[in-house]
């Protein structure tokens, strides 16, 4: 290759590499950067009071945040926002085979933030094969409870019987998931 | 006698490259984004090649964890489009090594919701030896005319694409994965005309990375490796000359399968992040007579049945390129 093809490849790179954010793959940080989170003010983080709402689930009934954790005998409140992907099959799979029999007084709730309608909703749950599975699906048609928690395919969140998130993250193997929820008093 | 070894030669790397430029697989536009870069193989008696195509991935369901395939959502219409630029250098008779970006649009549309996003997905450089040459012949008169074009390459994986690791809203915008992998490949390619037929296999390892964000939120760092990757892709191709200068017509058929193995958290296996794929190509590809023009129409195909695939996308990926070759 000349010199001058080998200029040109090295600017590209250059280029390429100072596109926002790409950095952040080239070279990861194991820094730990989680910002200071004020504890007891409402918002989706640890230690916060988690945005109450209320939603329809897929038969019908109105569900609403507050009204499940402070039902008596309730530990706690597992939430997870899916979009019926693999990934996120995958996820409630491993979280209804390995999670959800181990907890009988916590509630499992499911946010379809796609489907446009309840109907639809109870559709997806139904082809997917969660119907009776013991999550309830709720049908964020708006994208409200989405956006209240910062949510995207795959977050799961827990909040305890007081209203306060124990957990917020991306689901993964469903370990760490488990020990918070082992945890709830 | 030495028009026709430059001719065959041609079209066994013709063959080899059209088969490596096939799209294997993509993460889902739907959920993960995942633009994807291949590699470009350059004709044995060219010193570069520039390569552009474009793809077009619409996905139709997906496979769960059991193998069962299931419909994406009612009223769902989701799509990738990628727009692919590739450049392959020679360096020795033997030697070449190229660079594919990509470039990713996606469009999810739901019932309830809509989402376009774009940026660069992630690139690939690789590295290949010519170990053996193709001395194939219109007829085989003896042991030597059963040579096979043997390749040998490494790729190597940048993670340029935007992934779930970097400053993103959520997973709409996901174009990359977000790792390095380096790519060791094997291509065997034989052609007794006018058929001819490839192997190729590639076994992959992704690099451990620290991983201290998710999909936009700060979370307490951990180490992440996805599983190792394999890929087999068998195809088999017919050559029709046509007119009077030498122009060809290619077409080939093949069938690939993909397979990842789980990935690992801080050293623990993730059980649910394994996938597999299998997926079948029709490929028609026209050289020019002097074969600086190469332009190849593809249709990518996922088995959309039970068994075909597991916690993956099953998609239809449509593909046009068009390469020319600098001697």
């Amino acid at each position: 290759m000349d010199s001058a093809k080998m200029r040109l490849l090295l600017l590209m790179l250059l280029l390429i590499a100072g596109c926002g954010g790409m950095m952040d793959d080239i070279v990861p940080s194991d820094k730990d950067k989680r910002p200071a989170i004020t504890c007891g003010i409402t918002g989706p983080d640890v230690c916060q009071n988690a945005p109450d709402f209320t939603l329809s689930d897929t038969l019908g009934n109105i569900v609403s945040l507050s009204s499940v954790v402070s039902t008596p005998g309730v530990s706690g409140t597992v939430i997870y926002f899916t979009m019926w992907c693999p990934i996120c099959d995958m996820h409630m799979s491993n979280m209804r085979a390995s999670v959800l029999p181990n907890y009988p007084a916590v509630r499992f709730l499911i946010v379809d933030y796609v489907s446009g309608s309840v109907a639809m909703a109870r559709n997806e749950e139904l082809s997917n094969g969660y119907s009776g599975s013991g999550f309830t699906v709720l049908a964020d048609t708006s994208q409200a409870v989405l956006d209240s928690f910062h949510a995207t395919m795959g977050t799961t969140i827990v909040v305890d019987s007081a209203g306060v998130v124990r957990f917020n993250e991306d689901y993964k193997d469903g370990a760490r998931l488990r020990s918070v929820l082992s945890a709830l008093p | 006698m030495k028009m026709r070894s430059k001719r065959t030669c041609f079209l066994a790397a013709l063959l080899a490259g059209a088969v490596l430029l096939s799209p294997l697989s993509a993460w889902a536009g739907s959920c993960c984004g995942g633009g994807l870069a291949t590699s470009l193989i350059l004709p044995k008696f060219y010193s570069s090649m520039v390569d552009v195509s474009v793809d077009v991935e619409k996905y139709n369901g997906y496979w769960d964890h059991q193998g069962i395939h299931r419909a994406d959502p009612a009223g769902s219409d989701l799509q990738q489009y990628r727009l692919n630029m590739g450049y392959g250098q020679r360096f020795s008779p033997r030697w070449q090594a190229s660079v594919v970006a990509p470039y990713v649009w996606n469009s999810n549309v739901y019932s309830g919701l809509s989402s376009r996003t774009d940026g660069l997905g992630d690139m690939s450089m690789s590295l290949w030896y010519e170990a053996l040459d193709d001395l194939s012949a219109w007829k085989v008169r003896s042991i030597k005319d059963m040579t096979p074009s043997v390749l040998i390459g490494t790729s190597l994986l940048i993670p340029t694409g935007i992934s779930p690791y970097d400053e993103v809203n959520n997973s709409f915008d996901v174009t990359g994965r977000g790792f390095y992998r380096l790519d060791g490949n094997v291509l065997v390619s034989k052609t007794i005309h006018p058929w001819s037929a490839t192997l190729s296999l590639a076994y992959g390892t992704y690099l451990e990375r620290t991983v201290n964000r998710e999909y936009g939120n700060y979370v307490e760092p951990y180490h992440k490796q996805l599983g190792d990757r394999t890929i087999a892709l068998f195809s088999l191709s017919y050559i029709m000359y046509f007119g009077t200068g030498g122009d060809t017509i290619t077409g080939i058929a093949s069938i690939s399968q993909l397979r990842e193995a789980d990935a690992t958290i801080n050293g623990v296996r993730d059980s649910s992040s394994g996938f597999k794929k299998d997926t079948v190509s029709g490929t028609i590809v026209y050289s020019s007579t002097d074969h600086d023009w190469i332009v190849r129409m593809m249709w990518n195909h996922a088995i959309m049945f039970d068994g075909w695939g597991e916690n993956f996308p099953s998609t239809d990926i449509y593909t046009l390129g068009v390469s020319y070759g600098f001697r």
